[in-house]
């Protein structure tokens, strides 16, 4: 098992629970062919034969690269992570009690074309987390894919799932996701999601190209596009979700924004609220202020911000109500991982401190079966 | 109170490598570069990452010495952290996404085939 770099650098953390809702189970087209239903399980070995790339697989996991790349990282920092047992050591070295998995390469899934090959790998994709990564009880957690190509499809996946004791989310995949998920289409998804009891969470990856945020060919460099497509577009979706009033139609659906950081947030609520007084009649179904409504909903920590003084991060959390909303992220293995000692830098109140590193993730996935793990 | 303390033998640090050792319970990176030697903290300030558990590089910079130009520089002076590829100069400790930041670093001195770090 090749090295996580992460042994020896662990930290302090008591008996405080350490939930962390983002990390990434590594699915090769290899490892999904056996539960991928036909014809795509042949599209899936042929794929299979195609030399991977971090985040990048033609047909699977589309990718523009139109950059120069330079060598960054080194050593022996592995980035990917093969099974549950590699996952529940690294979660152990980073301090994690319970770690909500997500995928790597189908974080672009909303960008495949052909809806009938994004449903077979969605259901190819639930199918062997369920079966790989969530047998035990252990503190490994899943979000199943719903695939947004066909919301009945996605709804039967909710359904399906629903009472697994270790599905603890929906993902929705926010990349490339054409029409955003305010749109009606999506009804039948939060629909089953409220009823299951499920979160959604959306996470967005850098392909945001050629949907929203449009214009991201302009910039020449990934510096520019990774930090402006991921906030950018849980920014565009949670406004499409607002604007067709989901959190007051859903009233009981728990909705998660994931890996954008979350700076952009009282940006976001502030600008809805200025515009909601002036133009109240186009979104009469909310019955209060847009954020009122933001303060029901779940930010993700990573990548977590890091201003020169750590206590201007404790006052950001004060102007959205971000004590009890706000869930620690890791995204381990990827590139841009947060260790958890980062967020616990910040000047919070140890009761604040336990919100955001776990109790407010134990509300936001909250299952009875979802127990701390007892080990 | 300064002391010196036998780290590693010459031999286990040809020129361009650089290798990981603990000093008095603390993770130190030695470095040859060009038959010099360096030690820094195997600590990154960012995220506590194992720094010197990372690459040897050179770096791009980009100035008025260079007509603003994309120019490769420094090749076997920088390490790259592992955890977020935060880049240091290993000659001065210096990071160089932050100006105003320079790990500390220490002396090597070499006795016979010894190589010893001052602390």
């Amino acid at each position: 098992m090749q090295s996580s770099t992460l042994t020896g650098h662990k930290f302090k953390k008591g008996d405080m629970l350490v939930v962390d809702v983002d990390v990434h189970a590594h699915e090769s087209p290899a490892a999904l062919a056996p539960y991928c239903e036909m014809p795509w399980r042949k599209s899936l070995e042929h794929i299979s034969t195609v030399p991977a790339r971090y985040l990048d697989v033609p047909g699977f996991a589309p990718t523009i690269v139109p950059w120069p790349s330079f060598p960054q990282s080194g050593g022996d920092r592995r980035n990917t992570v093969t099974s549950a047992a590699q996952m529940r050591q690294d979660l152990d070295d980073l301090g994690v009690d319970i770690g909500v998995l997500f995928p790597d390469h189908l974080l672009s899934h909303a960008a495949l074309k052909q809806a009938d090959y994004a449903v077979a790998l969605a259901r190819a994709y639930n199918r062997w987390l369920v079966e790989e990564w969530l047998t035990q009880d252990n503190g490994l957690k899943g979000a199943i894919i719903a695939p947004h190509h066909n919301p009945e499809a996605a709804a039967a996946e909710i359904k399906r799932y629903a009472a697994h004791p270790h599905v603890v989310a929906v993902y929705l995949p926010t990349c490339c996701v054409d029409p955003l998920y305010g749109h009606h289409r999506y009804d039948p998804v939060f629909a089953a999601a409220q009823e299951a009891g499920l979160p959604v969470m959306l996470h967005s990856v850098t392909v945001v190209y050629p949907v929203f945020p449009f214009n991201l060919q302009g910039f020449e460099t990934q510096f520019a596009t990774h930090l402006l497509a991921h906030p950018f577009s849980l920014i565009a979706n949670l406004v499409s979700m607002m604007e067709t009033g989901v959190p007051e139609r859903f009233p009981e659906l728990k909705i998660a924004f994931t890996e954008g950081g979350i700076s952009w947030v009282p940006w976001i609520m502030l600008r809805m609220d200025k515009e909601y007084a002036e133009r109240r009649r186009e979104v009469a179904i909310l019955r209060d202020r847009p954020s009122r409504y933001v303060r029901r909903m779940f930010f993700a920590t990573q990548p977590i911000e890091e201003p020169e003084h750590l206590g201007d991060m404790a006052t950001l959390l004060t102007l959205f109500g971000g004590e009890d909303s706000v869930v620690f992220a890791s995204d381990w293995p990827h590139h841009d991982f947060d260790h958890p000692s980062k967020v616990l830098q910040i000047p919070l109140s140890d009761e604040v401190r336990r919100k955001i590193m776990g109790q407010n993730a134990m509300r936001l996935l909250g299952k009875a079966s979802l127990t701390e793990p007892a080990r | 109170m300064t002391q010196a303390y036998v780290v590693a033998h010459v031999d286990d640090l040809p020129e361009g490598r650089h290798i990981v050792v603990e000093v008095r319970g603390r993770e130190i990176g030695l470095f040859n570069v060009r038959g010099r030697y360096y030690a820094l903290p195997n600590a990154c300030f960012h995220q506590n990452g194992p720094l010197c558990r990372g690459a040897i590089s050179g770096t791009i910079v980009a100035n008025a010495e260079t007509g603003w130009k994309r120019t490769w520089v420094s090749e076997g002076e920088i390490i790259v952290c592992p955890w977020h590829a935060l880049e240091f100069n290993v000659t001065t400790g210096q990071c160089l996404a932050y100006p105003t930041r320079r790990l500390p670093t220490w002396e090597v001195k070499v006795e016979g085939t010894q190589l010893m770090v001052i602390l």
